[in-house]
């Protein structure tokens, strides 16, 4: 199975249209194609695929909890948390602000009276839908308000991989969010080519340099897809490719064609743009 | 839009623009609201640390300074301390203790939470402060300055970099900060939309830009923060712009035209309010209704 990444910093450049084109593409050429949506904070693929998300599997955090008996308020927990999520006034019990916490574990590990237990809570959910014979889709989707995504995607793409070797799956094609942090770079890892997405504008050549600055860190082939092709400026996009050592591989020119099956959520239509 | 006069004397607005859907024109807007608050004392914010754009719809390509900073750590595991007892990988909530023959950390998934050298045994693992980012000042041809930061690809940390950026713009005198979110509702942007007066949403009329919108709202309703909403591109899909304003109430602020010539503006780097397009009347209409 082949692991490829639709990904690009910059977002509206058309990564999901572009995951979306190419899952359509290699199903019809008779392989079997899972599609991972790793923009867990803004997952969109469904939509764009007319599915609904039903029966999620959930996905969950540790959170604190004190327990006021044990506590000696010695404050070392909030001296801890790097995330700044322990407020404490000396004398006062330390509290916990769930809005900046990522579970990572450090308060309950540091205190020295065991004070601090924990609770799990559901901080995403992921989902399967079958496209077609050849093509199914996971998705990861994060509750609102929870700040931490990075290990949902990580979960979400777990169960892609899981589901994707159960059905043989040719491909496994990940959609990352825009961006270049935590979950872009856990959606990203492991994959063996990334697909970086780009517009000819100074903002797509400015993105486009992070894109593949990171990939070259993270020591995976990167190839570009230029959006919108013929609108704009493509020569700052076609010195970078040379900086970097690669190529523009596909190019998808500007369709009002494409802007209609996409908001008709009718994309197989136009497959032939790449 | 109103606030107290704070205890200064003085006004002191945080405007927020944010989408939750990737390039649906929040920098475009951000770019156009600051310029045509230019007689007021403002200070522009591009809290997008990933890949921060602001600077090019203002047409400003350089920094008049630089300043790396450090907002992230990384766990080290000593070899010869580590016995191999695993119990740093069981703790790792970000997957980021990997065993090959040794244990080792992997940068680029460690965040820095310090729950492994914590949980050692042996004291084998210890946590170092790294440079994770730029902050960048820039004072722009326009008498504002513009404070930005880059997050170094492949680095943790955007989050606490919004928060430095945040700081560092508060340091110059003001009447009106305007910051420019990232895409998305994860860490970056909840530390651009906290503490904010108000929030404009901008979106398009698209499934995932509408779908977005909702989630983005969320985050902005979890803080209590008042907002207006923008439809850009509206005419990519009129019925679709028609349910979301008629969704949007009193909260619609107004929409913007998909227009060619505000890519010809982003590729010339000239700001989209001094071109000729509809664009800009457009903008200027929104801006008028948000009486700042």
């Amino acid at each position: 199975m082949q692991k490829i990444v639709s990904t690009g910093v910059k977002g509206g450049v058309g990564k999901s249209t572009f995951a979306i084109l190419l899952a359509f593409k290699l199903s019809k050429q008779g392989k079997k194609v899972v599609l991972c949506d790793c923009d867990v904070e803004c997952p969109n693929d469904h939509l764009i695929l007319a599915k609904t998300l039903k029966e999620g599997k959930p996905i969950y955090q540790d959170y604190p909890v004190l327990d006021k008996e044990k506590c000696k308020k010695c404050g070392l927990c909030s001296e801890t948390c790097k995330e700044n999520a322990v407020f404490w006034v000396k004398e006062k019990y330390p509290f916990f602000i769930y809005d900046l916490c990522t579970g990572c574990g450090a308060c309950w590990l540091v205190c020295p009276n065991k004070a601090i237990s924990t609770k799990k809570e559901v901080v995403g959910n992921s989902y399967i839908n079958k496209i077609n014979d050849n093509f199914f889709l996971v998705t990861g989707v994060s509750k609102a308000g929870v700040s931490e995504t990075g290990p949902i995607v990580r979960e979400t793409k777990d169960r892609a991989i899981k589901f994707a070797q159960e059905k043989k799956a040719d491909y496994l094609i990940v959609d990352t969010a825009p961006g270049t942090h935590c979950s872009v770079i856990q959606a990203i890892l492991n994959s063996e080519k990334i697909y970086a997405v780009t517009e000819p504008t100074p903002l797509g050549s400015h993105d486009l340099g992070l894109i593949l600055e990171l990939a070259k860190l993270l020591n995976i082939s990167a190839e570009i897809v230029l959006n919108k092709a013929d609108v704009g400026n493509k020569k700052e996009i076609e010195n970078i490719a040379k900086k970097f050592n690669t190529e523009i591989s596909i190019e998808i020119p500007y369709s009002e064609e494409l802007v209609n099956a996409y908001c008709q959520k009718k994309l197989e239509r136009v497959v032939n743009l790449i | 839009m109103s606030k107290e006069v704070g205890e200064s004397g003085e006004f002191n607005m945080k405007i927020v623009v944010a989408s939750g859907k990737g390039g649906v024109g929040k920098s475009m807007l951000a770019s156009s609201l600051a310029l045509l608050s230019v007689d007021k004392k403002i200070v522009a914010c591009d809290c997008d640390v990933d890949a921060p754009n602001l600077g090019l719809w203002l047409g400003e390509t350089k920094q008049d300074s630089v300043e790396k900073i450090s907002t992230s750590f990384k766990a080290k595991i000593d070899l010869d301390k580590c016995t191999r007892c695993g119990k740093c990988k069981d703790i790792c909530r970000f997957f980021a203790i990997e065993k090959n023959e040794n244990y080792h950390v992997n940068p680029f998934l460690c965040e820095g939470c310090g729950a492994c050298e914590l949980v050692c045994p042996e004291k084998a693992i210890k946590l170092t402060s790294i440079k994770n980012g730029e902050l960048r000042v820039r004072n722009t041809k326009y008498g504002f300055p513009l404070v930005s930061a880059q997050l170094y690809p492949g680095e943790a940390g955007s989050g606490k970099i919004v928060e430095q950026l945040r700081k560092k713009a508060e340091k110059f005198d003001h009447f009106i900060m305007f910051l420019d979110a990232a895409a998305g509702i994860g860490c970056p942007v909840i530390a651009s939309v906290r503490g904010c007066d108000y929030a404009v949403l901008i979106t398009e009329p698209t499934p995932s830009g509408f779908s977005d919108l909702k989630r983005i709202l969320e985050i902005v309703n979890h803080f209590n923060i008042p907002y207006g909403i923008v439809i850009n591109k509206w005419n990519i899909n009129p019925p679709l712009s028609k349910r979301i304003q008629k969704w949007s109430e009193d909260k619609f602020l107004g929409k913007l035209s998909y227009d060619k010539k505000v890519i010809d503006c982003i590729v010339n780097l000239k700001p989209v309010i001094f071109s000729d397009s509809k664009v800009a009347n457009e903008i200027k209409e929104i801006y008028k209704k948000l009486n700042i």
